[in-house]
């Protein structure tokens, strides 16, 4: 026998138990369509595509989202006008129908047909994702905790010369605007995924694999990008850039990635620099074309120091403008807007013109090169290497002295 | 406890009961006897009853419900404000990663066999599930398992892989710690719960209901949690490979996972999805079912489309064995990547939504017939809202920030890719925060309202909501042998039939009430069944229980904890196997049928 | 509805019916079970179940690996076939023992059942001690556990049946001593025959593995 009390109770529960599923589908997709575009400029904003693949993709999201969003609003309202046409008003107890067989294979006929009506165009966009016979370009991405490599394999494409030479760069990824370029991934150590919002979806790297992915970007401009699988420790500072230039500006990218080493005028701070980083950075960082005292090309070995066996190429540190795993700006913050906001038209110059003294992120760069592991959670710990025979998940504390930093800065900052 | 509204007058004098008689459980082998008490911790420790063991995994499951939410509250904290400092990222690894494996693991699949345990055997009509001391078996290890999983915080750190747990992250050198091993050994072992647990309900289903209650008679949530348990039994096993192939990994040098040695790291997220998939049906099914019990007995009709929703639930349980790797979508195994994979916890949301309130919903509603008294309605009230505001609060803003471009398992975020303006991700990270501590004290309502008003609520009556299902056909709460004489079934919704009659015409329906519930269950306390035999309660279950962590712990430390362990769980299967079938105070004659009743429990009755 | 009380003897009837009397009241405890198959029969039935499902696993992850080999000796190298059809035969022996136990136990002859049960048992032994016997050789010739993805998953997936063997023959001669001691609840018969169930099916995994293993050339 019910209580009085059972009214109350009766919409307790039945608000308690239908409003659930229907309620989130259809608020979270009205909600998240209408409000995701109110955060200006969200350098990873997944409904700014700025290239074409990420373009198709857009366009699928939103007819996906606007279909689930109707469906959603007409079962929400549908739900809520039963609720209160039937709501408990003391009716005696209604008809114990147990069905209508109509309605029942209607309403699991209908929901397929809908689901059927959004499969077309994903098989669609999802195949047309998938070409990759129709790119220029090729390069190399390999995920490592926790940075990104980058390298452009000597190939007839990306330039009307082609790239002659091998360039190994890390951090940002520099691209020619309007091409497609493919992109073939793979990691040195756990799962990884390359993903740059603005311009494709993810693909995850995955060691002992090589995945392949498109990426394409109407105009040049700069597009931020993050590790998308979970890597461990520092997984959520491992990030990258995609840089776009003209074709023009590209081949000003390419030509200064490829001129020949430049040492230091005798006697500067960026000369005593230049030994400072031999003694302590060379084990580890390939600056191409750096000798050591017998003139013999030093090649550094981050394989015996470093358990997954790379270090970010620095022979051309000061054409990017972020570091340590695009963790942080080379540059600071004003330049950095006049940078990531320029025009296409714009860009390319700013861009070129890499990083300069006048704008340089000295107190990160210092801060980093006085502690990195006290900056980006790594393990670096000396003691603590017996899991990985003795190497390196990062990079270690070098003890520098402030001049040494001051030596170094005045070097790094002519690696361009 | 007497909460049957029994008529001032009776014609039927019921025989006083007498002090029972000492006990003693003979047996030949004098240690083998059966536990004899009925009060007290031991009445618990050693029980088979499938309604105190159902009350067990509800207390359990809602204590790692705290700890999951408190896990939940840090790392809310961390991500309220850019470069948060609460937290360190090690530290944040390991809380998303417990956060996750508490909740999923030790909160909704225990809480979901809460349901199942006190509700299958009473729904079906039978007085105990089909392997009463394996019962008590499933709840001991799980309990075990879940201490064990947890003791990892103070012995090195938590495993820190994510619940997922993909490899080769989760492989020594990039996990060094004890943390992935305790996660590994803790779900084995939680594994076997839910493995002896499905095995269990499928028989006790299947070969226990109550005369006329064929399989399309059975209430709904019986056929959800039955499909349920049969997701568990064969998903179960495809995870208990991979953690045997990940611990053979991390503890003896196997290189299944070692790309070094030509391994394929897709292997685990391989089987780990096939686990994967089907477990997400495992923990929504059984909501699924409360659900759709609840909405019927509110809605004083039938559940529409009762077949249908039965034959749903079953293609649930085969079609989602075929596609696990849509959880691998970006995991280069083919032409498909799709952006909406960015989107934070989405399936968060619907295991909150769906899974959780459903819960609750249950626990509200069948609270009166377990505990005798409903929970407070005005604090019920104030606990919904709040936390249905808190959820959508919490969750909601995750799908903007993941949509903006921020992606999971991230211990931190920061202001250069926030966006600017006000709806930035520094805005809904905050939102979310603020939401996750209104779900907080909305949850904290609910103890309140379970654990301190409900000492002030009165005794309910039989039948509060006018309910439709044969559980009710009981006392609440009801008494250790379920039914006073096993129901012989007509209908689906058999005891809403019991109570009304259809006495229109043709095609006019009118319902007349013929008994009320009281009546319906004195009926049955007077046509008892002669003799009652209750399974008695046992040692063994919470013995060889224990065994398992001591042998997790000797994978971990020393070979020797292995055999410890493992002579324990052979004892306790020997002393199982040769334990007397019976304790002699273990049947029920009852006194309505003539008989003097000898069990303890129901000197009030 | 006045007619579904007037069901109600039907019903009843119906269901008797359906399910008849066959196993219900011959199960121990004489309990009437709606399938007409005993509790433990059937849960038997649906632990191999998911064993099916274990072994599965185990498998796959062989027939992943079973080509990387690194430096390590290869299949064609190591395998002697002759002698593992010979303790696969020895194996097979042991299930038709065990059907002739179960008979045993069906004719209530624990004599008979005790030593078809122990011979089984012997059986079992020594097919375990021919996979020792052969897991030492390939030792001997450089198949180390940890040694290639090969090794690796051969030796988990054989070594877990081996495992799964042993528990086996614990439970025969566990069994035997309970038949002996009169300590077996219930019916005896059924008894048997659940551990009877469980052999065969040890029985007829280590069928596909020796098929997939040993006689289809990777």
């Amino acid at each position: 026998m019910r209580d009085a009390m059972t009214t109350t109770s009766v919409e307790s529960v039945n608000s308690l138990s239908t409003r659930l599923r229907s309620a989130k589908v259809a608020a979270v997709a009205g909600l998240g369509v209408l409000l995701a575009g109110c955060a200006q400029n969200a350098a990873q904003d997944t409904f700014a595509p700025e290239g074409e693949n990420a373009e198709r993709i857009d366009g699928l999201t939103r007819l996906v989202f606007s279909i689930a969003g109707v469906v959603g609003v007409i079962t929400f309202s549908l739900i809520g006008w039963t609720v209160w046409r039937y709501r408990d008003r003391g009716q005696p107890i209604p008809e114990q129908s147990e069905g209508r067989k109509s309605l029942e294979i209607g309403l699991t006929i209908l929901p397929a047909l809908i689901l059927v009506g959004v499969a077309v165009p994903t098989v669609q966009t999802l195949s047309a994702l998938n070409k990759t016979s129709d790119t220029e370009c090729v390069v190399n991405v390999t995920g490592q905790q926790w940075w990104w490599e980058f390298d452009y394999p000597v190939q007839p494409g990306c330039l009307p010369g082609g790239i002659t030479e091998p360039i190994v760069t890390s951090g940002q990824m520099v691209i020619p605007a309007d091409t497609n370029v493919l992109i073939r991934g793979t990691s040195r150590d756990v799962i990884h995924s390359f993903w740059i919002p603005k311009l494709n979806g993810k693909r995850d790297m995955v060691p002992g694999r090589v995945h392949t992915l498109r990426m394409q970007a109407n105009q040049p401009g700069i597009y931020a990008g993050q590790c998308a699988e979970f890597c461990g420790l520092s997984h959520a500072n491992m990030r990258m850039e995609v840089v776009a230039l003209s074709d023009a500006g590209f081949q000003t990218w390419v030509d200064n990635q490829l001129e020949a080493y430049t040492p230091p005028e005798e006697g500067t701070l960026a000369a005593e620099g230049e030994q400072t980083f031999i003694a302590n950075c060379s084990r580890c960082h390939q600056v191409n074309g750096i000798l050591d005292t017998n003139g013999t090309p030093i090649v550094s070995r981050p394989d015996t120091q470093v358990y997954p066996g790379a270090a970010p190429n620095l022979t051309n540190l000061m054409t990017r403008n972020t570091f340590a795993g695009a963790m942080w700006d080379l540059i600071d913050d004003q330049r950095r807007e006049e940078v990531w906001e320029a025009s296409p038209e714009e860009f390319d110059e700013l861009y070129l013109a890499g990083v300069e003294d006048e704008w340089l992120n000295a107190v990160r760069l210092r801060a980093w090169l006085r502690n990195s592991p006290a900056e980006k959670a790594m393990y670096a710990d000396p003691t603590q290497l017996e899991p990985t025979d003795g190497r390196y998940r990062g990079m270690p504390y070098l003890a520098l002295s402030e001049d040494q930093i001051d030596q170094l800065i005045a070097y790094l900052l002519e690696r361009k | 406890m007497a909460i049957i509204e029994r008529p001032a007058d009776t014609t039927t004098t019921v025989a006083p009961v007498e002090e029972a008689a000492p006990v003693t459980a003979t047996s030949s082998y004098g240690y083998l006897r059966r536990p004899v008490e009925s009060t007290g911790w031991r009445s618990w420790a050693f029980t088979v009853d499938h309604k105190k063991i159902g009350i067990m995994y509800g207390v359990v499951a809602m204590f790692f419900f705290i700890v999951g939410g408190l896990e939940a509250g840090l790392i809310r904290l961390q991500l309220a404000g850019p470069e948060g400092t609460v937290l360190s990222a090690d530290k944040y690894n390991q809380m998303f990663t417990m956060h996750a494996t508490t909740m999923v693991f030790l909160f909704v699949m225990p809480m979901a066999a809460a349901f199942a345990n006190y509700f299958i055997p009473l729904q079906i009509g039978a007085r105990d599930v089909a392997f009463p001391r394996m019962n008590a078996l499933s709840f001991w290890v799980f309990l075990f398992g879940g201490i064990f999983l947890n003791t990892s915080w103070f012995l090195g750190g938590a495993a820190d892989g994510g619940w997922f747990m993909y490899a080769p992250n989760s492989d020594v050198p990039f996990s060094p710690t004890n943390g992935v091993d305790f996660w590994a050994l803790g779900l084995q072992i939680t594994g076997i719960a839910s493995l002896v647990g499905a095995i269990n309900l499928i028989t006790t289903v299947l070969n226990m209901r109550a005369p006329g209650m064929s399989l399309m008679k059975m209430p709904i949530f019986t056929w959800m949690a039955f499909v349920t348990q049969m997701l568990l039994l064969f998903a179960i096993p495809v995870i208990t490979v991979a953690l045997f192939l990940l611990m053979f990994q991390r503890s003896y040098d196997a290189t299944f996972f070692s790309v070094e040695a030509g391994a394929d790291p897709l292997l685990w997220q391989h089987l780990f999805w096939i686990f994967g998939h089907p477990e997400v049906y495992i923990i929504v099914l059984p909501s699924f079912g409360i659900v759709s019990e609840v909405l019927p007995v509110f809605s004083k009709k039938p559940l529409f489309g009762y077949t249908f929703v039965v034959f749903s639930g079953a293609a649930i349980g085969f079609v989602g064995w075929g596609v696990w790797a849509h959880h691998m979508f970006a995991s280069g195994l083919g032409p498909v990547s799709v952006a909406v994979f960015s989107v934070a916890p989405l399936a968060i949301d619907v295991i909150f939504g769906g899974a959780v309130l459903g819960l609750f919903a249950g626990m509200y509603y069948w609270w009166p017939k377990v505990f005798g008294k409903t929970l407070s309605e005005s604090w019920g009230k104030w606990n919904f809202w709040l936390m249905i505001i808190g959820m959508n609060l919490t969750f909601g803003p995750m799908h903007i920030i993941g949509l903006q471009g921020q992606p999971r398992r991230m211990y931190q975020w920061t202001e250069n890719r926030a966006g600017e303006g006000f709806f930035n991700l520094g805005m809904w990270n905050l939102v979310a925060t603020i939401g996750t501590f209104v779900l907080i004290v909305g949850v904290a309502l609910f103890f309140i309202n379970a654990i301190w008003i409900h000492r002030r609520q009165p005794v309910a009556p039989l039948d509060p909501w006018d309910a439709r299902t044969l559980e009710w056909l009981t006392t609440n709460p009801p008494k250790p042998h379920n039914f006073d004489r096993t129901p012989t079934v007509h209908a689906l919704d058999e005891v809403f039939h019991r109570k009304y009659e259809d006495v229109g015409e043709g095609d006019s329906h009118e319902y007349v009430q013929r008994s009320t519930l009281d009546e319906l269950v004195l009926e049955e306390e007077a046509q008892a069944d002669a003799h009652i035999h209750l399974p008695a309660p046992s040692y063994w279950p919470i013995v060889l229980a224990f065994g398992l962590p001591i042998m997790a712990y000797g994978v971990i430390y020393t070979t020797w904890l292995i055999v410890l362990g493992a002579a324990i769980v052979v004892a306790a299967l020997f002393g199982w196997a040769l334990e007397p079938a019976d304790a002699e105070d273990a049947d029920f004659d009852p006194p309505a049928a003539g008989g003097e009743s000898t069990s303890k429990e129901l000197a009030n009755v | 509805m006045s007619d579904i009380v007037a069901d109600a003897p039907e019903a009843v009837e119906d269901h008797a019916a359906d399910h008849g009397d066959h196993g219900g009241h011959g199960a121990h405890g004489g309990h009437h079970t709606s399938l007409g198959l005993s509790n433990t029969k059937l849960a038997m039935w649906l632990f191999l179940g998911s064993e099916c499902l274990l072994f599965g696993g185990l498998i796959s992850t062989y027939m992943l690996y079973r080509n990387r080999q690194g430096s390590g000796p290869s299949p064609d190298q190591l395998w002697d076939i002759p002698f593992t059809s010979a303790s696969s035969f020895v194996l097979l022996m042991s299930s038709l023992t065990m059907v002739l136990a179960v008979s045993a136990a069906g004719r209530k002859d624990d004599r008979n059942t005790n030593l078809w049960l122990t011979v089984t048992a012997v059986l079992g032994g020594l097919f375990v001690a021919g996979q020792v016997y052969e897991f030492t050789t390939f030792y001997r010739e450089g198949l180390g556990y940890t040694d290639s993805l090969f090794a690796s998953s051969f030796y988990t997936l054989t070594g877990f049946h081996g495992v799964h063997v042993s528990i086996g023959i614990i439970m025969l001669l566990a069994t035997v001593g309970m038949v002996a001691k009169n300590r077996i609840s219930g019916d005896k018969a059924e008894t048997i025959e659940m551990v009877g169930l469980y052999w065969h099916f040890v029985d007829i995994v280590w069928i596909i593995i020796f098929t997939l293993v040993y006689l289809i050339p990777a």
